[in-house]
């Protein structure tokens, strides 16, 4: 018996631990077959894919005092999340999208495109004007009306107060922005004259009671009554074309829930947090939802909701009238502003109190000497603009930095300023104002950019902070060289090198193989800058020709919130 | 070898059935990755909408601001000065693209009631005019009468009330549209002075007609009035610089001819802003002058008043009495927010028999500080702490002390 069971005990030992090995088998390759790579192939990638139909999309429009209230006090208490923005592809790069696309920094633009801006279309003909409702956006008065060839704009006048200011406000800023990668309305000034105007016999205006009735010329008089007029009695005028497939606004927080395509929470999205850096440079206050617009655009046959920075007017001088001094200072409800105020009896002064003002009626309260993009406030703060880290700041700050004085004063002169003076001011401002954001937050992390290795295995990097002029190069740049598994992400060292130039030699034993993939961690010793010791991390991926950068990180994944040099306390 | 066979088979099918699965569900590249999160969100799709906060906030303003169509709205205003904190309640409908009909009563904590309906027309003849007619009715239950002049005692106070059905029409005209302001109306109303109800003897344990006209009286009085002025500041309500300057002429015809007489009043306001409006001086300077009518005595509930939340704000309401008032006020005021000033101020009146009297001397005064919730035309909630001779006295308002 004991004889005879010693084989058949031997054969279900064997079984079982074949079907142990075999179930261990199939573990292992389930989990390395599942396990993602680091780095695809297609990586990095230049555009994020929008591949549903979005047509089902309704309007939704923010209920603008909620917005305020929620912004100033829940928005307070809002902890940053502290995490890297979630629509960068693998070289901390945001890539085209229906948000953004990339242009100053990436592309070089010629004056005459800045000039040009979202312009596509042929301008307004302002020969007549047939009104056809009240306009819908925007603090400034204005008009919905069809111009002689029948094409809907939205009018806006300039206060008079400040007579081409508001106008020269939204031409200006929408070059601007529209360089920055922003869509745009297209804008152009024009002219409107009363003998020239019609009422739509079906034209309404929403009254107090919440009706729509008709249009009356007693509607144009009330507007036109506070609104600047030239001296031959026609009125300077901002004509933004209409978008066709209004969704409403978008927000600076969450997704859209009726938009498939819109996968990254908005406050993750590095174009929305880098406005706080773009805002500050133009000081773009009104800076809400209420501001922005969504709208359905047909791409390569999709449906897709398209996101628009729809009124950039409330900028450079513009932001406040003629008797505001705070804005761009504080937000409209601050609590350490205003215990300070209060419990001093206002002789604790704030700087808007004193900060000089060269100012011009056609530019308003706009300056550059006190100016700091650190203390810079919107009017409330959004979501996304609380979650701006160094990173973002940095990235936008390249691209603030790439604007040149020539587009600069090229974008400015677009303004139509009758006073040359005026337009130099608007251009001088801007361009202490772009000095000091590059002087701050390219400084403010290890500046390293476009690195590129070589088939030789010199490794070459650019530093944005000396570019911009606002740093002196590094006494060296240090590089900590590892052997990267992709499927893993393990590193392996490899060892270090370092030059006193902006050129790297790699260590020997790099890779050859196509396909394998190292790690170089770059650094820069600088006297002034410390913190650029702090190192990049690179990711470079062999070739047949050489080696290809798929991945770059400035700072990582997660930072306490808050710490951050581009996050001043609220 | 049969067996070694199927070993190598039982081992090479499930991982290579393994592999090409999820070789066939996990996207190869970034693109693909993306795709797929978005072709997964096509699942949950939902109507993009407003939250409830939304919703609520969009209901509040437009309650607050009458905007948008007919709405319930909290109304806070009193029957009558001194009757403590009034809640109430009113509905507003339009009748028009901008006028509108409006119902709204309160009920104050001193029992003071008030009830009435009121048509308001604000864009009269292109905007250079604006038309209110008001019907009601008020009570008024505990108002204090001290006695007249400033050599009054606190320990004089009694306590009269009055009813007071009234129908009325106004039109204010701005021919420029803006600065020049002329106005006038015209009002019936009928005041049933009654005993005093509280804590103070009512008045006609002390006083008689003889002693102090208007006891027991109920004249009824059609009252016209003009007004001129300039007014440049940003909103009576709210106003951070400008001024105000007008002249006010009333007649009162009693339709027994027992209690008619006219009466002038004078105010000029004028804001001065400092450090970019941070502070504001603010400046209010209002006489009142009461002139009878052959033969016919002026009421003692009709005589200016001065004490209370809007004017002699350390002193009881009408805590003076007299044919003549002047008041004197400055506030100093500070900045702490958009939505929130607090102020220094001082005040100084006098109440007097004659016009003549009408002088700086012999003027009671108070100071205090006050904070005030405000939005750039409106004052919805002043708080003010004032010091007078006879103590310190909290006021609670919804409006702007000017």
């Amino acid at each position: 018996m004991l004889t005879s069971s010693l084989p058949v005990r031997f054969r279900r030992v064997a079984v079982r631990l074949v079907v142990a090995a075999l179930a261990a088998i199939s573990l292992t390759a389930s989990v390395r077959s599942q396990q993602k790579p680091r780095f695809y192939s297609d990586d990095p990638i230049t555009r994020e894919p929008e591949s549903q139909d979005a047509s089902k999309a309704r309007v939704y429009e923010i209920q603008q005092m909620y917005e305020m209230v929620y912004n100033l006090f829940v928005n307070p208490s809002y902890k940053p999340s502290g995490l890297r923005a979630k629509n960068l592809n693998t070289i901390d790069e945001v890539p085209d999208s229906s948000w953004f696309t990339n242009r100053i920094g990436t592309t070089p633009i010629a004056l005459d495109a800045i000039a040009r801006g979202p312009i596509v279309g042929a301008p307004p003909d302002p020969s007549r004007w047939v009104l056809i409702r009240e306009k819908t956006a925007g603090v400034h008065p204005g008009f919905t009306a069809k111009d002689a060839k029948g094409e809907t704009w939205f009018l806006q006048f300039d206060p008079p107060t400040n007579p081409e200011g508001a106008t020269a406000a939204v031409v200006v800023a929408t070059k601007i922005f529209w360089a920055l990668g922003y869509n745009q309305v297209e804008s152009y000034l024009t002219t409107f004259d009363p003998k020239n105007v019609e009422i739509d016999p079906k034209a309404t205006v929403k009254r107090p009671s919440g009706k729509r009735t008709p249009f009356t010329h007693d509607d144009i008089n009330a507007i036109l009554e506070r609104v600047a007029r030239n001296a031959d009695g026609t009125y300077r005028v901002i004509a933004g074309r209409l978008i066709p497939g209004y969704l409403g606004n978008f927000l600076f927080e969450r997704t859209r829930t009726d938009d498939p395509n819109d996968l990254v929470p908005h406050e993750h999205r590095r174009e929305l947090r880098a406005l706080r850096v773009f805002g500050a440079w133009t000081n773009l206050t009104d800076l809400k939802a209420a501001n922005t617009l969504d709208a359905l655009a047909t791409v390569n046959g999709r449906t897709i909701v398209k996101h628009y920075l729809q009124d950039v007017g409330s900028t450079f001088g513009m932001c406040n009238d003629f008797h505001e001094w705070d804005l761009s200072w504080e937000h409209f409800y601050q609590g350490d502003a205003t215990l300070k105020r209060f419990f001093s009896f206002g002789f604790a002064l704030s700087p808007w109190q004193t900060v000089p003002y060269q100012e011009y009626r056609s530019i308003g309260k706009f300056e550059g000497d006190v100016f700091d993009p650190r203390t810079w406030r919107p009017q409330t703060p959004t979501t996304a603009y609380l979650e701006l880290r160094d990173d973002d700041a940095f990235w936008a700050a390249r691209r603030v930095a790439a604007f040149t004085d020539e587009l600069i004063r090229a974008a400015v002169h677009t303004g139509q300023f009758s006073d040359p003076a005026a337009e130099k001011l608007l251009g001088d401002v801007l361009i202490k104002r772009r000095n000091k954001i590059a002087s701050i937050y390219l400084t403010g992390l290890n500046p390293v950019v476009n690195p590129q290795l070589d088939a030789g295995g010199r490794l070459t990097v650019e530093n944005a902070a000396v570019i911009a002029g606002v740093a002196k190069a590094p006494s060296a740049y240090r590089a900590a060289w590892f052997l990267f598994d992709n499927a893993t992400g393990e590193t392996k060292p490899l060892s270090e090198t370092q030059s006193a130039a902006a050129t790297i030699a790699a260590p020997s034993g790099l890779p050859s193989a196509a396909g394998s993939m190292i790690a170089i961690d770059i650094a820069a010793d600088s006297a002034e800058h410390p913190v650029w010791k702090q190192p990049v991390r690179t990711y470079f991926r062999r070739t047949a020709t050489g080696w290809t950068l798929v991945g770059l990180e400035r700072l990582p994944e997660r930072v306490p919130a808050g710490k951050t040099d581009a996050s001043p306390a609220r | 070898m049969c067996r070694a066979v199927v070993l190598r088979v039982l081992l090479a099918v499930p991982a290579a059935g393994v592999a090409t699965a999820a070789a066939a569900q996990e996207p190869q590249t970034r693109q693909a990755v993306i795709e797929q999160q978005q072709a997964e969100k096509v699942k949950t799709l939902q109507p993009q909408e407003g939250n409830r906060g939304e919703r609520v906030v969009a209901r509040l303003e437009a309650m607050l601001t009458g905007l948008g169509g007919s709405h319930w709205y909290p109304f806070f205003s009193n029957a009558y000065a001194g009757g403590g904190f009034a809640l109430g309640a009113g509905y507003r409908m339009y009748v028009g693209p901008y006028s509108t009909l409006a119902v709204q009563g309160s009920y104050s904590i001193r029992g003071y009631k008030r009830v009435e309906a009121l048509f308001t027309a604000p864009r009269l003849f292109n905007r250079r005019g604006e038309l209110s007619i008001i019907g009601g009715w008020r009570e008024a239950t505990q108002v204090g009468f001290f006695g007249l002049g400033m050599d009054t005692s606190t320990d004089d106070r009694t306590n009269f009330g009055f009813t007071r059905p009234h129908f009325s029409a106004s039109l204010t005209l701005r021919p420029t549209r803006r600065f020049l302001t002329l106005g006038g109306g015209l009002e019936w109303t009928r005041w049933s002075e009654q005993p005093g109800v509280g804590r103070y003897p009512s008045i006609e344990t002390v006083y008689t007609p003889a002693t102090l006209p208007g006891i027991g009286a109920e004249p009824t009085y059609v009252h016209s009035h003009v007004m001129a002025g300039i007014d440049w500041r940003t909103s009576p309500g709210y106003a951070r610089r400008g001024g105000s300057y007008a002249t006010t002429l009333h007649d009162y015809a009693d339709r027994d001819k027992a209690f008619g007489f006219q009466q002038i009043d004078y105010e000029l306001v004028q804001h001065v802003p400092i450090l970019r409006e941070a502070w504001v001086i603010s400046l209010r300077s209002y006489v009142r002058t009461l002139h009878g009518k052959s033969g016919q005595a002026i009421p003692f509930f009709m005589l200016p008043g001065l004490g209370g939340g809007s004017n002699l704000r350390g002193y009881s309401s009408f805590r003076f009495r007299d044919r003549n008032g002047m008041l004197l006020q400055a506030e100093w005021r500070i900045m702490a927010n958009r939505y929130l000033d607090s102020a220094v101020f001082y005040d100084a009146g006098k109440v007097t028999a004659h016009t003549s009297d009408l002088d700086f001397n012999g003027l009671r005064s108070n100071f205090g500080f006050g904070v005030r919730f405000h939005s750039p035309f409106t004052t919805p909630l002043r708080i003010d702490l004032a010091k007078g001779r006879e103590g310190y006295v909290l006021v609670f308002s919804n409006t702007a002390v000017f």
